[in-house]
């Protein structure tokens, strides 16, 4: 059985005009598998995902992302990457998910992976959902070096309504946090 | 309490438009922040657009970027004096997909030469594509306030459902 | 409560000089967002760096990817008594951009930075991304912008901004 938590909604926080604002948060306890944004509102122009992440397990692997609960190979994603002595350039056509970062893995200790997504136009039915990503992961040699930047696209012009993160089954470490944000358009 | 993050100003095309203006720019901020979400009507899957600043379309732009270029595998880096920035796809990319860019203007009332960074990636379903992938820095040669932005591009027009949106970040 | 987006804290420099401090940061946010102007009051082309509650152990580690107009390249410098955030435009006219994305900086665990660099120069300059690390569970509670010599000039400014999660 997976172990899934829902992200807390926003609350309490002061009322403002500011065009940028909380939606919804998870903190890892470090036995969840997945993680979902749902019933994302749709009052918002762009969303933006701040992640700080870790694996449970000694592999460290990508952190995807999936929207409305999409898993079929509707994704495209493409890759800058700098892992400290060599740059590389990577892309994957019908994917099943898209890549928002890597992080370092289980036995790491205090070392975690940061990404900064943005999704324009999120809930915009005329388009297909474009994902561009901001990662980078530094554990002073202890593991996993890499700085990355990312894009990617789900071919389907629905609005985003959920948002998954998509771990590969592995559960993520205490101190993960996942911070949904709404930035308004009006 | 002063709002941090506000919306100045937003543009959404109902029609294919060759440039959108962001005019009248309250000196009220203190940086600048735009998100694009933009197509293009060319024959090619990404394209670049052009920022220019109060008017001004004299040489006073410079670039450094690093980009994506998927045929070459490779990365790669180039240094121009333009204001081109690329995130934007073309009519060959995948349709209903627009490229998603934003750049920060920092400083743009102080008077001093306006640095700038943007992040941009086009986008469409296949591996491998030119110009992908765009982190950039440029530079305005001119130590006037901003009051407007122009976002223009070489093909032709911005299609239908581009959007652009102007934010103010307060400092005060 | 604070916001979701508020600054914290704004510092100009009013004469050229070799640091500029942020101090007193409270704890209240989730994340910190710095973004910083400046130029090289000695058109030197000195480094932009950052040291955090004054530590200047080598307590710091960072991987950047850069392109210098010429060609892309990767670089990984470990142990580092601070964190990198590009070179000044050897130009005291042409000013840098810097910004710094701390993620859960008063936290327990180690502080894991995304940092973005500006700094065209007409002809030279890099366009750098960079993830830094500094290895304390301590919260963070002050930012030192440095330079490996030379001094910041006047006009200088760097914005603290806090990021509350929900």
């Amino acid at each position: 059985m997976l172990n899934t938590i829902l992200g807390t909604l926003s609350s309490g926080v002061a009322a403002s005009t500011s065009s940028y604002e909380s939606i919804a948060t998870f903190n890892a306890t470090g036995s969840e598998t997945t993680f979902t944004f749902s019933s994302i509102p749709s009052t918002y122009q762009h969303l933006q995902l701040r992640a700080l992440f870790q694996r449970t397990t000694s592999t460290q692997l990508d952190v995807g992302i999936r929207l409305n609960s999409d898993t079929g190979s509707n994704y495209s994603q493409h890759s800058l990457s700098g892992d400290g002595s060599a740059v590389a350039a990577a892309g994957a056509a019908n994917n099943s998910y898209v890549a928002i970062g890597v992080g370092p893995g289980g036995g790491t200790g205090n070392y975690f992976g940061a990404s900064i997504v943005d999704i324009h136009d999120y809930a915009v039915t005329t388009k297909n959902k474009t994902i561009r990503s901001f990662n980078g992961a530094d554990t002073n040699n202890a593991g996993i070096s890499a700085i990355r930047l990312l894009s990617g696209a789900w071919y389907n012009t629905s609005a985003v309504n959920a948002i998954t993160i998509y771990t590969f089954g592995d559960a993520m470490n205490t101190g993960t946090t996942f911070a949904l944000y709404g930035i308004k358009g009006a | 309490m002063a709002t941090t993050y506000t919306l100045i100003s937003s543009n959404v095309l109902s029609s294919t438009t060759a440039t959108v203006t962001f005019s009248s720019i309250p000196a009220t901020y203190t940086d600048l922040v735009l998100r694009i979400s933009s197509r293009i009507s060319v024959g090619a899957i990404d394209w670049p657009l052009n920022l220019r600043f109060n008017g001004d379309t004299a040489t006073n732009y410079s670039n450094v970027n690093i980009y994506w270029s998927g045929p070459s595998s490779g990365i790669f880096s180039n240094q121009t004096s333009a204001n081109k920035i690329f995130g934007s796809t073309g009519n060959t990319a995948t349709a209903n997909t627009f490229g998603s860019i934003e750049i920060y203007i920092p400083s743009y009332t102080a008077s001093q030469n306006k640095p700038l960074g943007s992040f941009g990636v086009p986008e469409t379903n296949a591996a491998s594509f030119d110009d992908g992938i765009q982190a950039y820095a440029g530079l305005w040669r001119n130590t006037n306030a901003i009051t407007s932005i122009a976002i223009s591009q070489d093909g032709s027009g911005f299609v239908s459902g581009s959007s652009f949106y102007l934010y103010g970040i307060s400092n005060a | 409560m604070p916001a979701t987006y508020e600054k914290i804290a704004t510092t100009t420099l009013g004469s050229a000089a070799t640091t500029l401090d942020l101090t007193s940061i409270p704890a209240t946010f989730t994340d910190l967002r710095l973004v910083v102007v400046g130029a090289d009051n000695d058109s030197a082309g000195y480094n932009i760096r950052f040291q955090y509650n004054n530590d200047t152990g080598n307590n710091y580690s960072f991987t950047d990817l850069r392109g210098d107009g010429s060609s892309a390249s990767s670089l990984r410098v470990n142990n580092d008594n601070y964190i990198f955030a590009g070179s000044m435009p050897a130009d005291i006219n042409v000013p840098f951009l810097a910004t710094l994305d701390i993620f859960s900086y008063a936290g327990s665990t180690f502080k894991t930075a995304l940092v973005e660099s500006s700094t065209d120069k007409n002809g030279s300059g890099s366009t750098r991304r960079l993830v830094g690390l500094w290895r304390s569970t301590s919260a963070i509670t002050s930012i030192k912008l440095i330079s490996n010599g030379g001094t910041y000039k006047a006009g200088t400014i760097a914005t603290l901004y806090g990021i509350l999660k929900a």
